[in-house]
């Protein structure tokens, strides 16, 4: 019985001997270098930043003092306030896009494309099988079911975290080119418990990465289940796509109107609303959130098994 | 001797159609078994479901002994297959196809694959992309995957498919060779009568999903022998066969006489026409074919 990282390593042979995925890889770092291209061309450095942080900080006070304030937003305002404040005291200019960090948190947008690539990548493991009738002689080796498609997961969300690596590289690299490292030492304010308090710019960048990889799992894992259930990878990465881009708005739309719409995957996924926003829904937290994730995450992942495992490989 | 493979009333339902009623048979080691039937009749269905493709409504399916159903990894390690089309991964080379299913079984060495891959005569293309094959060096692929564990069971669905004749016979031969010397059983399904002829010990016509009968070769060539005469003038032959043998069911055909007869009693009637001046200038035994006695079971349904 063949252990589960040969398989793996098969899975991986598959994925990386094609060309498509080369292309994706030329592709992620084509739009990284354009990104920083297009910012350095067209962003204007504000003339007097203390100005303008002060001046924000006017217009967060008056809408303070306006009655109707929905409480959420009041708190998200304050915080807004406090570190704004903080940095008139200690002489931290705000982080621009055209700063090294500024574009490596930028460059966390670039995700979207990742996620539509692992999209790709994970309903094709298992629809292309299909459509290259390579599945029969898949299936007639002694590893089960259970554990070739374990396999096909595992590989595709290696795949992600590779190209999640690579985007980094590509996009220090490039920052660093592009707009110096003369402000590598700027520190990340944040508030807690009441406080504003200084913090590792790499790690704040690092959360920014890994709230953003909530939708690349999800979306994976969805196109992953598409995939084993219908065969067919086109319908697989169509689906995940268009919940990928429509799905949010189209949530938004129904939370306006209905508190149910907080049941939806979408109204969850970003988990930067906890962290410095405000919920979709009133009454929404990060641990409902989680738990709601993890629900969809399993019902996803059980259809999948359950269905790849009984299924009849005719035609 | 313990059959390799069993098949205990198995049977397939799909929906409220039965595809497959209670079939039943065994493939014991170092014989050639053959899988016969017109199109639609059930073969691939029941290969499938061998191998552990398709679920089987009820019935076994035993490999070795051991259930397909219930421990499929231990039952399937003991068999190499080629179901349908031998459909490899084309944007990679015929080395990494196998490479792909050697890590799949334990104890497939490089020396293994190398050494199959002489076996199959695909040394110098082995390293090339599978697209650029031709349909007979895929089969020829398709038989290196099936091999490399060293299977005791073989089911190979048309292997022959897609070779030139002189590829054809190499294969028959290899695999009589190792049905013979090595003792596997193997299980092949064509469509070419008179090549399962010459390849299987024993063959199983497979009919609407029903097993119409196994039959074996060396059987089919004990039935009763028709003979053919080639003489002159037939008029006077006739007459003479008549009057010695009243019984003998006999036929004119074009090339001559046919007449049923034990095979120990041809000398005497060629000496008998002899005897009275007939010329006589071919006997010619006919054995009954494969395709004859395929079409007699099936009630002379399309073969495809």
């Amino acid at each position: 019985m063949p252990s589960i990282l040969s398989l793996i390593q098969n899975e991986n042979m598959k994925i990386y001997r094609r060309i498509g995925t080369w292309f994706m890889i030329g592709l992620l770092a084509l739009s990284t270098l354009a990104g920083a291209l297009i910012i350095k061309a067209t962003y204007k450095e504000p003339k007097n930043w203390k100005a303008e942080v002060a001046s924000e900080i006017k217009e967060m006070e008056a809408q303070l003092s306006e009655e109707k304030v929905p409480k959420m937003y009041k708190n998200h305002l304050e915080q807004q306030l406090k570190i704004n404040e903080y940095r008139l005291e200690h002489n931290i200019k705000p982080v621009a896009s055209n700063t090294f960090w500024g574009y490596l948190v930028d460059s966390a947008d670039i995700i979207a494309l990742i996620t539509l690539f692992t999209i790709i990548v994970a309903a094709g493991s298992v629809a292309s099988e299909f459509s290259w009738g390579t599945i029969k002689l898949l299936l007639i080796r002694p590893a089960s079911r259970t554990k070739i498609l374990l396999s096909k997961y595992i590989a595709a969300l290696l795949f992600a975290l590779c190209m999640l690596l690579l985007l980094f590289v590509f996009s220090a690299v490039i920052a660093a080119v592009v707009f110096g490292i003369e402000n590598i030492r700027e520190p990340y304010l944040a508030y807690q418990n009441g406080t504003v308090v200084e913090k590792n710019m790499l790690l704040y960048v690092m959360q920014v990465y890994a709230l953003n990889c909530v939708d690349l799992v999800m979306m994976t894992t969805f196109a992953f289940m598409i995939s084993a259930v219908f065969r067919n990878h086109s319908l697989a990465i169509g689906l995940a796509t268009f919940a990928l881009f429509v799905g949010p708005q189209i949530t938004a739309l129904l939370a306006m109107k209905f508190d149910w719409a907080k049941y939806l995957l979408f109204a969850n996924t970003n988990l930067a609303q906890y962290i410095d926003g405000t919920p979709l829904v009133e009454g929404m937290t990060m641990p409902f959130s989680m738990m709601m994730l993890l629900v969809y995450f399993v019902i996803f992942n059980a259809l999948t098994w359950f269905i790849f495992r009984k299924r009849d490989i005719a035609a | 001797m313990n059959p390799l493979l069993q098949l205990k009333n198995v049977r397939k339902d799909i929906g409220k159609k039965t595809i497959i009623h209670d079939l039943s048979l065994e493939v014991f080691p170092g014989e050639v078994f053959g899988f016969l039937g017109p199109n639609g009749a059930g073969k691939t269905t029941t290969i499938r479901m061998i191998v552990g493709l398709m679920g089987i409504t009820s019935g076994e399916v035993l490999i070795n002994g051991i259930s397909i159903q219930k421990d499929f990894e231990k039952a399937i390690q003991h068999v190499g297959a080629i179901v349908e089309n031998p459909e490899m991964y084309k944007f990679l080379t015929g080395y990494q196809n196998l490479l792909h299913y050697a890590r799949m079984t334990k104890g497939v060495t490089k020396e293994r694959i190398n050494e199959v891959v002489k076996l199959v005569g695909l040394e110098k293309r082995i390293h090339d992309k599978v697209k650029t094959y031709s349909l007979g060096m895929r089969q020829r692929l398709g038989l290196a995957q099936a091999l490399l564990h060293r299977p005791s069971l073989l089911i190979l669905d048309e292997p022959t498919n897609g070779l030139d004749p002189a590829g054809i016979r190499e294969i028959r031969d290899y695999l009589r060779k190792l049905a013979k010397e090595e003792g596997l059983g193997i299980i092949v399904s064509s469509h070419l009568l008179s090549e399962m002829e010459m390849m299987c010990d024993r063959f199983a016509i497979i009919q609407h999903g029903r097993l119409v009968g196994i039959e074996s070769v060396q059987e089919l060539s004990k039935q009763a022998q028709k003979v053919l005469l080639t003489v002159e003038p037939v008029e006077q032959a006739l007459t003479v066969i008549k009057n010695i043998y009243p019984h003998m069911n006999i036929t004119p055909a074009k090339q001559g006489i046919e007449v049923s007869i034990d095979y120990k009693e041809i000398p005497s009637l060629n000496a008998a026409l002899v005897s009275e001046n007939i010329k006589v200038y071919g006997i010619q035994v006919l054995t009954k074919s494969l395709e004859e006695r395929f079409l007699e079971m099936t009630g002379g349904n399309e073969i495809a």
